[in-house]
């Protein structure tokens, strides 16, 4: 603790952390964690964008992430601490930015494909044999809270510290400490590729676990 | 309920503040958002009597009903509208409430007794009979009124500047009991959201909804009402497909080019120099 955070701890200021995590899994049987993680964002589009709702989808989200851990391929984290709440207001909506950016946001085509029902069916596309299914998925997973959680302010850019990164998550959810939740997830659906060349291109940061 | 409109954005396009233009919240059970967007035409510079005003909680909206306005426009609707109290010399003379639009920007001007309606959207948390989770709905709307400039109330703490046009948010909901005074004001809505967060030790309600963000395939909502209808939903990007969405109570100093992030405080897999820096390959497979 330096000597700034010192002071700003005794004098009772808040301390926020803001931590994104990136984790690519690969495999064809990481499809149906599509499903999960589509189900998660109808329910917060549903909700409103409700942040008790968001932290249980969050919470949701991890416990499936940490069923596929063998699935995961790599990974990245980045963060950061301040007693600011408006810096760390700030940065948040920067990461959804940031976030939002890896992927592209058009429906081209995929309106007048007959696999659109997949977005609004879940995993029941999984079904159809002419479905390609996707090698490649990335799920960004953003929060700002309270307080100070170390297994989070780290890297978490091999197994044991994410496993233990996306438990803390979930712990941040039922500590009642969470302050802005972000989850994005590319691609959007069962039937959209993420190609190798294009994970290289718009997650660089991935690092192999 | 509104993601039946279709309509999408770039993703990575999302303005922090919303159009005047935006419709009201819907309650989320609603199924069908049949509110037209409203024209984007801006009102153009004058003056305009206010017949009726109303402000919905759930996103922090007024909604206001002129008089003298151009044919479809005396419907006004804006999200982050800066109040003043008339003087009592304007007063005097005559004046009642009305808008005010300068060089494009308006600002609704209140005579000390007017009522805004004040609808508060009351939320619970319901078990869905389906799926059996959680989720919030909201019930039911209260209607009740906010008097922003009643009495002397308002005048104590911000004396003459209340004659100035700022931002005001009311103070918190009691039901049954009518509004007066606020809970936060400032120059900019920002200042209002943190003298309202340091008085009650929240941000208001609406601050909190309209931070909700959404993008790439899903239907882009903010509080259940449609934001710019795209024009080109066919961009051919190199970029692969996604969803998104986010939502924060924190506040925001909304700087324009913040500092570089992370500090020296900063924490992750790419930090180079970081002193906690661990190895960052360990190939487990």
């Amino acid at each position: 603790m330096g000597l700034r955070d010192r002071f700003n701890s005794f004098s009772g200021g808040t301390r926020f952390v803001v931590s994104r995590v990136f984790v690519h899994l690969v495999g064809q049987d990481v499809a149906p964690l599509l499903g999960v993680l589509n189900q998660a964002v109808r329910e917060v589009m549903e909700a409103d964008g409700d942040m008790q709702v968001l932290g249980e989808q969050l919470a949701q989200v991890c416990d499936r992430l940490l069923e596929y851990e063998t699935f995961w391929r790599s990974a990245a984290n980045e963060g950061d601490v301040t007693w600011d709440e408006g810096e760390a207001g700030d940065y948040v909506s920067d990461l959804f930015t940031d976030s939002a950016g890896r992927y592209g946001s058009s429906i081209d085509g995929a309106s007048g494909e007959p696999t659109n029902g997949a977005s609004s069916n879940g995993v029941n596309g999984d079904e159809d044999w002419t479905i390609p299914i996707t090698q490649n998925l990335v799920v960004i997973l953003t929060v700002a809270f309270e307080g100070e959680v170390p297994e989070l302010e780290t890297s978490l850019a091999d197994v044991e510290a994410l496993n233990a990164g996306l438990k803390a998550l979930i712990n941040l959810h039922h500590r009642g400490t969470l302050r802005a939740v972000q989850i994005h997830f590319s691609p959007a659906q069962i039937g959209d590729d993420l190609p190798s060349d294009q994970l290289i291109e718009h997650f660089p940061e991935l690092i192999p676990l | 309920m509104a993601c039946s409109l279709a309509w999408t954005t770039a993703a990575c396009s999302f303005s922090q503040d919303y159009p005047a233009s935006d419709a009201p919240a819907q309650p989320p059970s609603q199924q069908t958002q049949d509110t037209p967007l409203a024209a984007p035409t801006p009102l153009s510079d004058g003056t305009y009597p206010v017949q009726q005003a109303t402000y919905d909680d759930g996103l922090g909206e007024y909604s206001l009903m002129l008089l003298n306005a151009p044919s479809g426009q005396s419907l006004f609707r804006s999200a982050e509208l800066p109040l003043a109290r008339l003087t009592d010399e304007e007063i005097t003379a005559g004046k009642s409430s009305e808008l005010r639009v300068e060089n494009g920007t308006p600002a609704l001007y209140l005579t000390p007794d007017f009522r805004i309606e004040y609808v508060h959207n009351v939320t619970e948390t319901q078990a869905d009979p389906q799926t059996g989770q959680d989720e919030v709905v909201i019930v039911r709307r209260e209607s009740n009124f906010w008097t922003p400039f009643a009495g002397a109330m308002a005048g104590q703490a911000i004396g003459s500047l209340l004659f100035r046009p700022q931002y005001y948010i009311p103070p918190v909901y009691q039901s049954g009991v009518g509004l007066s005074g606020y809970g936060g004001y400032g120059r900019s809505y920002n200042d209002a959201v943190s003298r309202y967060q340091s008085r009650y030790n929240a941000p208001p309600v609406a601050y909190r909804n309209r931070q909700f963000r959404s993008s790439g395939r899903l239907r882009s909502t903010v509080g259940g009402s449609p934001r710019i209808p795209s024009t080109n939903t066919r961009v051919n990007t190199n970029r692969p497909s996604g969803s998104g969405v986010g939502n924060s109570d924190l506040r925001r100093n909304d700087r324009p080019n913040q500092q570089a992030r992370p500090s020296n405080r900063g924490f992750g897999s790419s930090r180079r120099s970081a002193p906690r820096a661990r190895p960052r390959m360990r190939r487990r497979r």
